[in-house]
């Protein structure tokens, strides 16, 4: 297929450790994005959102280091010997993901100050989620042309993406609560709007990207975007399900409509990782169209 | 979820075609050639490409080679063997990182003829 590069053990290492890079990301600015659209929530829902925040903002710096060591040890061709070379490791450090690393370490430090709690706390952290979106326009295909555009883009695509999935575990343990039904029916009223946001960003980025109807269906980028936008085109449909349905028969307390919503985040959530998964694909392994 | 998984993994399972995030680059001696002897290996490519590893694998093994181009990026890469090279069949296997920092690899035979 036109526009795939080698695929071995290496570049699937790769795209896991991205996607779960992706993933630490989106929950570490989902998480003071949740706090700051929903200060008056119950204190267990925010102790959670914090919680998690900084748990993943942490995980995400680990995963950082791992991509280096991938990385290095894929440039080297040594095998895994090569991901602890420090000439590979510095040659890494010079290319964009070391200008990305910077942005990405110090967001997710200024993340862990979510746990301060007041106005502060708030501002920090939100600052914090802003520098690691903003870490993802200095590499890969961001770095095309239009380069502002792009930019602007991928920056309001993951802070839109990083307000759903940052919000999935906290709305999971309203759902548990009893008088839960108002936080999540204020959720679904934000998220029509970020979810739409989100949508017409992604799909403008992906036009850049590929240019033409034939470059959707006769490249190996158009087919793992097809891929993605399939599973997106699922998850909303999971979401407008909670919305229209499940939400509503939690506030009306009807029988095992809690349960019935929990099940349907936990559904999200896998969704969003193979979301991640055809996104770490797409962005490691594909050429957009319009470089081909 | 099933179809979705299958795809995902029909996806990544496909066999490799072509070079992500470069035009096709082009060598010397050119890909699937015959050649008598063998003076230079080149590489070029449309972006500046740090190229930090590069074997030469022949009939006897890997063969030696001196870097004419240093590890800065280059568009044109430059490698000569360092001693002359047997008629058999070769094969080039390099490892870069290009300008945008995708790790980028790359493989091409030729066959030297007496």
């Amino acid at each position: 297929m036109e526009g795939l590069a080698p695929i071995d053990g290496w570049a699937l290492a790769a795209i896991i450790a991205k996607a779960a890079g992706y993933a630490a990301a989106l929950v570490a600015m989902g998480g003071p994005l949740f706090l700051a659209a929903f200060r008056s929530a119950p204190d267990d829902v925010l102790r959670l959102a914090r919680k998690l925040a900084v748990i993943a903002a942490l995980i995400g710096l680990a995963v950082l280091a791992l991509r280096f060591g991938i990385r290095a040890a894929r440039i080297s061709g040594m095998g895994p010997s090569g991901a602890i070379e420090a000439m590979m490791l510095s040659f890494v450090w010079d290319s964009p993901l070391g200008t990305a690393a910077i942005w990405r370490g110090a967001g997710a430090l200024l993340i862990v100050a979510v746990l301060i709690e007041g106005t502060i706390g708030i501002v920090a952290s939100l600052l914090g989620a802003l520098l690691i979106a903003m870490s993802y326009a200095f590499v890969g295909h961001s770095l095309g042309d239009p380069r502002w555009i792009l930019a602007v883009l991928v920056v309001t695509h993951l802070l839109a993406a990083a307000f759903w999935v940052g919000a999935l575990a906290p709305l999971h343990r309203s759902a548990a609560n009893k008088d839960g039904a108002a936080l999540l029916h204020r959720f679904g009223i934000i998220a029509s709007g970020t979810v739409a946001v989100l949508v017409v960003v992604g799909v403008s980025f992906a036009w850049l990207m590929i240019g033409s109807f034939s470059g959707l269906f006769g490249t190996a980028y158009g087919w793992t975007l097809i891929v993605k936008i399939c599973v997106v085109t699922g998850l909303l449909g999971l979401a407008a399900k909670n919305k229209l349905q499940l939400v509503p028969a939690l506030a009306a307390n009807k029988d095992d409509a809690g349960g019935r919503l929990r099940r349907s985040i936990r559904m999200e959530v896998v969704a969003v990782a193979l979301i991640l998964l055809a996104t770490a694909t797409l962005t490691s392994i594909t050429t957009p169209p319009v470089n081909l | 979820m099933k179809q979705i998984i299958l795809a995902l993994v029909a996806t990544l399972a496909i066999a490799p075609a072509a070079l992500a995030h470069s035009k096709a680059e082009t060598t010397t001696p050119a890909n699937e050639s015959t050649v008598e002897k063998v003076e230079v290996i080149e590489l070029r490519f449309d972006d500046p490409m740090r190229v930090t590893a590069i074997t030469l694998t022949g009939p006897d093994g890997d063969v030696e080679i001196m870097r004419e181009t240093g590890l800065d990026p280059v568009t044109e890469f430059r490698a000569m063997p360092s001693a002359i090279m047997p008629a058999g069949v070769y094969s080039v296997d390099w490892r870069g990182l290009s300008a945008d920092g995708h790790p980028m690899q790359g493989t091409f035979s030729f066959t030297v003829a007496d």
